[in-house]
């Protein structure tokens, strides 16, 4: 069974990229270049998977989140992005997003990315899991965000390290399923942090 | 070519300047020059013939100038004593060369025949040869003609002379622009080539620019060979990754948690590292993570390649032991290498930070 996913890009040339690179593994239901657009497309269409740009003409990857997760909340959004600033990033997973990953990524690696983000997983990029560390590495002293346990440390630093779920698993002897679980984890408290804890961060970066 | 440059004065004048432009072109005293053309008055006229003719040059009539210089020839010549019919050789002779060189005659293959010119040349050396009785003419035709041949060569013989120069010149400015070539195609288009490949990446591209744009003027105006963007760590790291990822096109992702100032031994090694896994792994994409805590910076170069056996290394491959384990050992860090033949290679720095 292929997973419906609706591409949201607003070049051209990328989607063309990521459609042919995507091949077979996966059905691209429908593309959006714009927030106005993509909306109406995602609630029509209703995919189990949305590829998201981080940074959209007339709006951000986040805008859409916001208005599509009430009413579609089977909905999955995946960002793709080439923007390197951790606040961006860090703003679409807190929104709802899954997962980060980079445009640089294979065509296989990014089937795979969208098939763990179908069945409700969450897919962590070396560049991400490195934000995620910088935020909490930050928040040190009276931070309202939920600790990261060293266990969920552990993990994303080698996820920084380019390590893959097996290679983790293998590494501290667990399971990929528990792999899973630590990075899962990890993402729910991060949106579960307050937007205020991380304009914090961010300012502290000098990001914004 | 160029005629030699001639204004009558405006400021030193009796009649039209003449005078006093030629002493100022020559560099001699005007009435010198006043002299001599009053002299020449005296033969036959032939002084103000040529004070016409020199006025009428100034003002860019070039050909009724040359006429005026061949009549005011003849006439002192036919002063000095010649006959009529060897001073009209001689004319003839000097308007016939006249009318060749003025057409860019000479010796010069590809130049102009002026037919006309030669002609002219040729009867005013008959009308000379025949002149036979008087004294001088005998003398004077094959001076004539030879003086003329000079004339027409010496053009000739003078270009040769500035084209050699101009082709040495040249040879110098080819070697030189071969330089430039070299180093700008070192610097800048790989640049730029760098940043065609990343054109949706509005930073890279900025920070890509804001390198070549610091390394260019380090160049152009201190005479820097090569600057490394020395500003952090992680700008460090990225700017090395962009080099090995444009010299062995692989892929390298860069991720971070924390920055600190950059930290010369650590970036170096991770560059070496870096290279090695680019050279040796046979794998497209290297990932790198640098974490930098109140304590230590640490750095990790990972590729999932073919891996080695440290004990196979010869020991002449310097690379790893030298240039990351003995660097960072001398900086006052570690460095450990974990690698198994088919499994990758995972280099990781750590190097405790400067009480600053």
């Amino acid at each position: 069974m292929r997973r419906r996913v609706v591409l949201v890009d607003d070049h051209g040339l990328f989607l063309a990229g990521v459609r042919a690179e995507l091949g077979e593994a996966v059905e691209v239901v429908g593309e959006a270049g714009t927030v106005a657009r993509a909306i109406p497309l995602i609630k029509e269409l209703d995919p189990e998977v949305v590829l998201l740009d981080v940074h959209l003409p007339d709006g951000s990857g986040e805008a859409i989140i916001d208005a599509v997760a009430s009413e579609r909340p089977g909905v999955r959004f995946l960002a793709l992005s080439v923007s390197d600033a951790a606040e961006d990033v860090i703003a679409v997973i807190r929104a709802g997003a899954r997962g980060y990953v980079t445009k640089t990524i294979s065509g296989e690696e990014l089937a795979a990315a969208i098939e763990r983000v179908a069945s409700g997983d969450a897919v962590f990029s070396p560049r991400l899991a490195g934000f995620v560390l910088d935020a909490y590495r930050s928040e040190q002293a009276g931070s309202e965000l939920d600790e990261l346990t060293p266990r969920e440390r552990e993990v994303l630093q080698l996820i920084a390290r380019g390590y893959l779920y097996k290679e983790i698993a293998a590494r501290l002897d667990i399971s990929v399923k528990t792999v899973e679980s630590h990075v899962s984890s990890v993402l729910r408290k991060l949106q579960l942090s307050t937007r205020h804890e991380l304009t914090r961060w961010a300012t502290q970066h000098r990001l914004v | 070519m160029a005629l030699p440059a001639f204004a009558a004065s405006s400021s030193d004048r009796a009649l039209a300047g003449v005078c006093g432009g030629i002493a100022e072109a020559l560099g001699v005293d005007v009435t010198l020059v006043r002299l001599v053309f009053a002299l020449l008055a005296l033969a036959g006229g032939a002084g103000i013939v040529l004070y016409l003719a020199l006025w009428l040059y100034a003002d860019d009539h070039t050909w009724p100038a040359a006429i005026g210089l061949v009549i005011s020839g003849s006439l002192l010549l036919h002063a000095l004593g010649l006959s009529d019919r060897a001073v009209a050789g001689i004319a003839l002779v000097a308007a016939g060369l006249a009318l060749a060189w003025r057409r860019g005659a000479g010796l010069r293959p590809d130049a102009p025949l002026s037919f006309g010119g030669y002609a002219l040349v040729g009867v005013g050396a008959v009308i000379l040869l025949a002149a036979g009785g008087d004294a001088p003419a005998p003398l004077l035709a094959p001076g004539a003609v030879a003086g003329g041949l000079l004339l027409i060569a010496g053009p000739w013989l003078w270009r040769l002379a500035l084209e050699r120069d101009a082709e040495r010149a040249a040879r110098i400015r080819s070697d030189e622009r071969a330089d430039v070539a070299a180093r700008i195609h070192d610097s800048v288009l790989q640049t730029l080539a760098l940043i065609q490949r990343h054109a949706d990446e509005p930073k890279r591209v900025a920070s890509l620019a804001r390198r070549q744009e610091r390394e260019l003027r380090g160049w152009l105006y201190a005479e820097r060979p090569l600057g490394d963007d020395g500003s952090s760590i992680v700008a460090a790291l990225s700017s090395a990754a962009a080099d090995v990822e444009d010299v062995f096109g692989v892929r390298i992702e860069l991720a971070s948690a924390g920055d600190a100032p950059t930290d010369g031994a650590v970036v170096l090694a991770a560059r070496e590292a870096m290279t090695n896994a680019a050279k040796f792994a046979e794998v497209e994409e290297i990932d790198v993570y640098a974490e930098v805590s109140e304590a230590e910076i640490a750095v990790f170069v990972r590729d999932r390649g073919v891996g080695f056996d440290r004990a196979s290394v010869p020991p002449d491959r310097r690379g790893l032991s030298e240039s990351v384990e003995g660097r960072l050992e001398r900086a006052g860090g570690s460095a450990t290498i974990v690698s198994t033949p088919g499994g990758g290679t995972e280099v990781e720095l750590r190097i405790p930070r400067r009480a600053s």
